[in-house]
């Protein structure tokens, strides 16, 4: 990134202003907390991580890089041994050898930058990860990205990149970890995809950063002929917890899979921001997201589907079901049809219920007592997004969250 | 071993049970028949512990209070209903539903839990009871299991759960001539002298197949008559017109709805 573009970026930013309860991609947000984060450029933390933090990191081997408040933690990253095919960089390292990478995550961000959010990671988001796989190679081992937040002044909140470039007939499978601890703060993550011809990408984004804090996660995913992104969204932490994903499906025959779980609790709004462009023939989408929401907790789910002039043979499908414990949570669905081409299958489902009073009598007349009857329900309905992850570390460290999310 | 006297249910002032007098001994099969709208579901839930019944009267098992029991009380205890309407519970695994279910009753018994090696085998030998295939085991609890799969995943519940009382409602409605068999044979394997049994039946076809020591005839939510198996062979030639004297069509009962949401 050359100075010039920064100093773009600055007046861009300077001529945008914080979303408001009137835009509808923010209608549920908490505008006042939103209003007391602070954003900058990064600045090396002096806290200490602290050891539960570094525990609550799934326990994958492999390589990593970990972020800290915007920095990369050269203590908790491991580049090396990495597999044949695989290039995982650090921007810095990405600027010297492999600019157009870089080049083409920011300038895209530029292109796509329509809120505050967006624009300040492009400005400010200055570090991150580039996993890079040459074509034809398959990736065993995850490869892992970790965003830690520790702000070390209230509202800070940091900002990092992430850029996966699978090319042609490549597979991998990368997984995002969003967390911190402290004072309100917290994180606005963006990550760029674009997937080769064939090209095939299992995308985990575990969020949970503390409840005092703010995450805010962006998904931008481009799509060539017959490529398939498996993406798996589960949005546990945060007072905000947002992540918005716009797929495009470029090529011929490409497939995407979204799934998401977000459990809410206390005062938690988690917001599930989805759009999938169908811009080519033949291609399908997935969109399936349930919510556990319980206190006075809020769930947003905004879906979309576009089918854009010429996508005919596009099959698509959302859903979204919700399970309120308490009277005083809320869910929000809200599907986008933009469906602009012939031959096209799109179904869409949305469901808001309680937990199913004949079940729980049920298995407390099996001599399960009524607490660990709910949990068990609850589980059976978050189990049909955490079978979806094919990890089994990773589903075990989902059950665990959830576990500890019924107390 | 089962007491009950003067058993009363009501739902919203409306009642539905109108005191029923019953003893249970150790070993014994009871079959409890009756038109329908007679209460002889709501008996099974009140025995049960279902939400939403205006209970009075009493209901003792070996001396313990039921009544004052909540549902998994009443199943660590040793009752076991088996329901007409078996929920369906999408997600929850099948065997890990019925390993927390046994380990839950041993664990308010003060007894070891089983691990799941143990149990594998606790579960095999109720599956062979049931003709059931493996992957029965492995599938979510009754969901999109044929009405025949739910009976028998039913039994198979009780042969896990060794109830000291088994109530089973309706457990030959919806099932053909081979399940009814394998549901039939299933429970006969699994009467003992300390077991004791109330099958609940609309017809007196089941009881056939499992030869009750007494039958009673449920009324207007009252025992109007009890003898032993001829009794039913009678209702079978007369029906129930000797023993209703009026119109029960609009009796209120409440079904378990068929499927979880």
């Amino acid at each position: 990134m050359t100075a010039t573009s920064t100093a773009d970026h600055q007046e861009m930013i300077a001529g945008l202003t914080y979303p408001t309860k009137r835009d509808e991609a923010w209608r549920y947000a908490p505008h006042d907390v939103l209003g007391q984060l602070s954003f900058g450029p990064p600045i090396e933390s002096t806290c200490e991580l602290p050891p539960a933090l570094d525990a609550s990191i799934p326990a994958l081997e492999g390589p990593r890089i970990v972020l800290v408040n915007g920095v990369v933690d050269p203590e908790r990253t491991e580049l090396s041994a990495l597999p044949a095919g695989l290039r995982l960089s650090t921007f810095d390292d990405a600027r010297r050898d492999q600019p157009e990478l870089l080049a083409a995550h920011f300038d895209r961000d530029v292109a796509l930058s329509t809120d505050m959010f967006t624009a300040l990671n492009v400005a400010f988001g200055r570090n991150g990860a580039v996993v890079h796989v040459a074509g034809g190679h398959a990736i065993d081992v995850p490869v892992q990205i970790i965003d830690i937040a520790l702000p070390d002044e209230k509202g800070r909140a940091s900002c990092s990149g992430v850029v996966i470039h699978l090319e042609a007939g490549a597979s991998a499978t990368v997984v995002e970890t969003r967390i911190g601890d402290g004072d309100l703060g917290g994180s606005n993550t963006r990550t760029t995809i674009t997937l080769g011809a064939q090209a095939s990408l299992a995308h985990i984004v575990l969020q949970d950063v503390a409840s005092t804090q703010v995450h805010l996660g962006r998904v931008d995913a481009t799509q060539g002929a017959g490529s398939v992104l498996s993406a798996h969204l589960f949005n546990l932490g945060g007072r905000y917890g947002r992540v918005d994903y716009a797929v495009r499906l470029a090529g011929e025959g490409a497939r995407v899979e979204l799934t998401g779980l977000y459990l809410g609790m206390g005062d938690q709004v988690l917001d599930q921001q989805v759009t999938v462009v169908h811009a080519a023939p033949d291609c399908t989408s997935r969109q399936s997201f349930r919510g556990v929401l319980d206190d006075e907790s809020t769930g947003v789910f905004n879906g979309g589907i576009e089918v854009r002039p010429g996508a005919d043979g596009t099959d698509a499908e959302q859903s979204n079901d919700n399970l309120l414990l308490s009277d005083r949570a809320e869910a929000n669905t809200q599907p986008r049809l933009e469906i602009l081409a012939d031959q096209v299958s799109c179904k869409h489902g949305a469901t808001v219920g309680q937990l199913d009073s004949d079940a729980l009598y049920y298995l407390r007349t099996r001599g399960i007592p009524e607490a660990e009857a709910r949990r068990l329900l609850i589980g059976g309905f978050a189990d049909q997004v955490v079978d979806t992850v094919d990890n089994e570390i990773l589903r075990t460290w989902i059950t665990e969250r959830i576990r500890r999310h019924d107390g | 071993m089962l007491h009950v006297e003067n058993l009363t249910a009501s739902i919203g002032g409306t009642p539905i049970l109108n005191g029923v007098d019953l003893d249970v001994g150790s070993g014994e099969v009871h079959a409890l028949m009756g038109p329908n709208g007679s209460g002889k579901s709501t008996f099974a839930h009140a025995l049960a512990g279902r939400d939403g019944y205006e209970i009075d009267g009493t209901a003792t098992l070996d001396g313990a209070d039921l009544l004052a029991m909540e549902p998994e009380a009443r199943a660590a205890a040793g009752v076991f209903v088996g329901f007409q309407y078996p929920v369906e519970i999408p997600g929850v695994n099948n065997m890990y539903f019925l390993r927390t279910a046994l380990n839950s009753v041993r664990r308010a018994r003060g007894e070891t839990e089983i691990g799941a090696r143990d149990f594998l085998s606790v579960a095999q030998e109720a599956m062979d009871l049931v003709e059931m295939k493996p992957d029965f085991l492995h599938r979510a609890v009754n969901a999109g299991f044929s009405g025949g799969e739910k009976k028998r995943n039913e039994i198979l519940q009780m042969a896990v759960m060794e109830p000291r009382l088994a109530v089973l409602d309706e457990t030959d409605s919806g099932l053909d001539i081979d399940a009814l068999r394998i549901v039939a044979s299933g429970v006969n394997a699994l009467r003992g002298p300390e077991r004791s049994m109330i099958v609940i039946t609309h017809y007196q076809r089941l009881l056939d197949y499992i030869k009750p020591d007494f039958v009673h005839v449920l009324v207007d939510g009252r025992i109007v008559e009890s003898g032993d198996h001829t009794l039913a062979l009678h209702l079978e030639d007369h029906g129930y017109a000797d023993f209703v004297n009026h119109d029960l069509d609009d009796a209120p009962e409440r079904p378990l709805s068929g499927a979880a949401r």
